[in-house]
């Protein structure tokens, strides 16, 4: 806030050192220092979300296409959702790291940060029309087919993939023509509605099917189909919870509050909202799955059997050693008779191996 | 009598202070001369360095507030030679021709773009909003027709 004061005599102030007239701009630049070490905060935030999604990210990926008993049409559109999360959170850091810290990149203004900017957009419109497609699915699963298993995922594929690509293009080329800024990055401007209009559009349709599910589960089929409304209750809960929460961001974008404090506040807040998601959608699609849960769970007993077979065969082989060298010629046909043991698979490794041990003691 | 003009910027005579303030009008700052000099002395490198600058930056305010700054202490200086009121009518009217012939084109808020006009922008946004929502009820209609069930 500039001001510049006019006495009564009807002379503009004028300061005591130079003794010209004088406007105070002193208000402009107070806080900049404090701005400026919260900018840095924040930024540093966004680097650890995006770095954090990636990997959660990367880990339920592995999870998914690990456990093979899992996959079923829904959790193919979790990988592709949470790969284009991954890609998302990759250029969102690309442009973090490259572009932003960059004011020399950002003056030359290279054709090569506006495509970034563009692959940008499309990722987040990416982002969340797989989003609208994972409810277009439990849609189509649940209230129009009623649990029949097999659906064509073309049109999915054609809608998250495909699609973004339009409002993408659109905005570049709007942006081009009317706001063409530095590397696109003004926030500014209206013309990034161009996106988030159709995002919204998306968030709210999605949110309009995921309630049409919830009331169709809860009236129609609570009597007829109980276990199984039980179990799309719970796939169904977790879209639920994620939708409301990856919209909320849109909502409030437009009200940043003019007070100090709680403009830092919303800031926080609107950080963590766009800068997590990944983890959020990692964690709550993925960890908190119960069958992934016991699929980790039976993978880590299976495991640990295993370790513990292998230590006390091990154990008890090197005694049987010991003496087999004192016996000459011994069957094999009578090892894998005695070892045809089929609870354990690791001891008949370790069979085998002591048959090899025996024929190498009896050839040396 | 007033004391007031004397705390101009660097009155080298202080006997002229205590003659009366229209004795001081009269004899101090000779309006014309004023004029004419701040024309040869600041106006004529002003505008080479515009032309330097070039036409298409006029607008630009990191380009030309080095030059600009250099043209106001230049009023200055000549306003301290010829013991004139700063800043005073003239020197307002110079600089309202200046701007008139250098920034006239320039929008409020400098050379920052502008979104563009209500006309243009709302169907580039309600265009994709509406494209989206056509696509989303095409995908359904098509899982639902592609189980083979109504």
């Amino acid at each position: 806030r500039a001001s510049k004061y006019c006495d009564e005599t009807g002379n503009w102030f004028r300061h005591p050192e130079s003794n010209r007239t004088w406007s105070n701009y002193t208000l402009c630049n107070s806080f900049t220092s404090e701005k400026l070490k919260m900018a840095f905060i924040l930024y540093y935030m966004a680097i650890v979300g995006h770095a954090l999604s990636i990997t959660s990210l990367l880990i339920s990926l592995a999870i998914f296409f690990y456990f093979k008993s899992l996959s079923c049409q829904r959790i193919t559109l979790h990988k592709n959702l949470f790969f284009s999360y991954v890609l998302n959170s990759m250029f969102t850091i690309a442009h973090l790291i490259i572009v932003v810290p960059n004011p020399g990149l950002v003056k030359r203004d290279p054709v090569s940060c506006k495509v970034l900017q563009f692959f940008h957009q499309y990722m987040l419109g990416c982002n969340y029309f797989w989003m609208l497609c994972e409810g277009i699915y439990l849609h189509t699963l649940i209230v129009v087919a009623v649990f029949a298993e097999e659906q064509r995922l073309h049109w999915y594929y054609l809608l998250g993939w495909g699609f973004p690509l339009v409002p993408a293009s659109i905005h570049a080329v709007a942006r081009a023509k009317y706001f063409n800024d530095n590397c696109w990055m003004s926030v500014d401007t209206h013309l990034l509605y161009i996106v988030h209009g159709p995002v919204m559009a998306a968030l709210l349709v999605n949110f309009f099917f995921l309630l049409n599910i919830v009331r169709v589960l809860v009236t129609k089929l609570r009597d007829t189909h109980r276990a199984e409304s039980n179990m799309y209750m719970k796939a169904v809960r977790a879209t639920l919870i994620l939708v409301p929460l990856l919209g909320i961001q849109f909502v409030i974008i437009p009200w940043r509050p003019e007070n100090r404090l709680a403009g830092e506040i919303y800031d926080y807040i609107m950080h963590i909202l766009m800068h997590y998601q990944g983890l959020l959608v990692a964690t709550i699609f993925c960890f908190f799955n119960g069958e992934v849960q016991g699929a980790l769970k039976r993978q880590w007993t299976q495991y640990k059997t295993q370790w513990g077979q292998r230590r006390r065969e091990h154990c008890s082989t090197r005694s049987t050693s010991y003496t087999a060298t004192s016996i000459t010629e011994v069957p094999v046909y009578l090892y894998h008779h005695d070892s045809n043991n089929e609870q354990l698979n690791g001891r008949y490794v370790d069979d085998s191996e002591l048959v090899a041990l025996k024929s190498g003691e009896t050839s040396a | 009598l007033t004391v007031t003009p004397c705390r101009l910027s660097s009155n080298p005579d202080p006997v002229a202070c205590l003659s009366a303030h229209h004795f001081i009008a009269a004899t101090a700052c000779h309006e014309a001369e004023y004029g004419r000099q701040i024309r040869e002395r600041c106006l004529r490198p002003f505008k080479l360095s515009m032309e330097g600058i070039g036409q298409r930056l006029w607008c630009d305010w990191d380009e030309t507030m080095g030059t600009y700054g250099e043209l106001t202490n230049c009023t200055v200086a000549v306003a301290e030679n010829l013991t004139c009121y700063w800043p005073n009518r003239l020197v307002d009217e110079f600089f309202v021709a200046v701007h008139s012939h250098y920034f006239r084109n320039c929008s409020p808020s400098g050379r920052a773009l502008r979104d563009p006009p209500n006309g243009i922008l709302c169907p580039f946004i309600l265009v994709p909003i509406l494209v989206t929502l056509l696509m989303t009820a095409l995908v359904v209609w098509r899982s639902k027709r592609s189980e083979g069930i109504v």
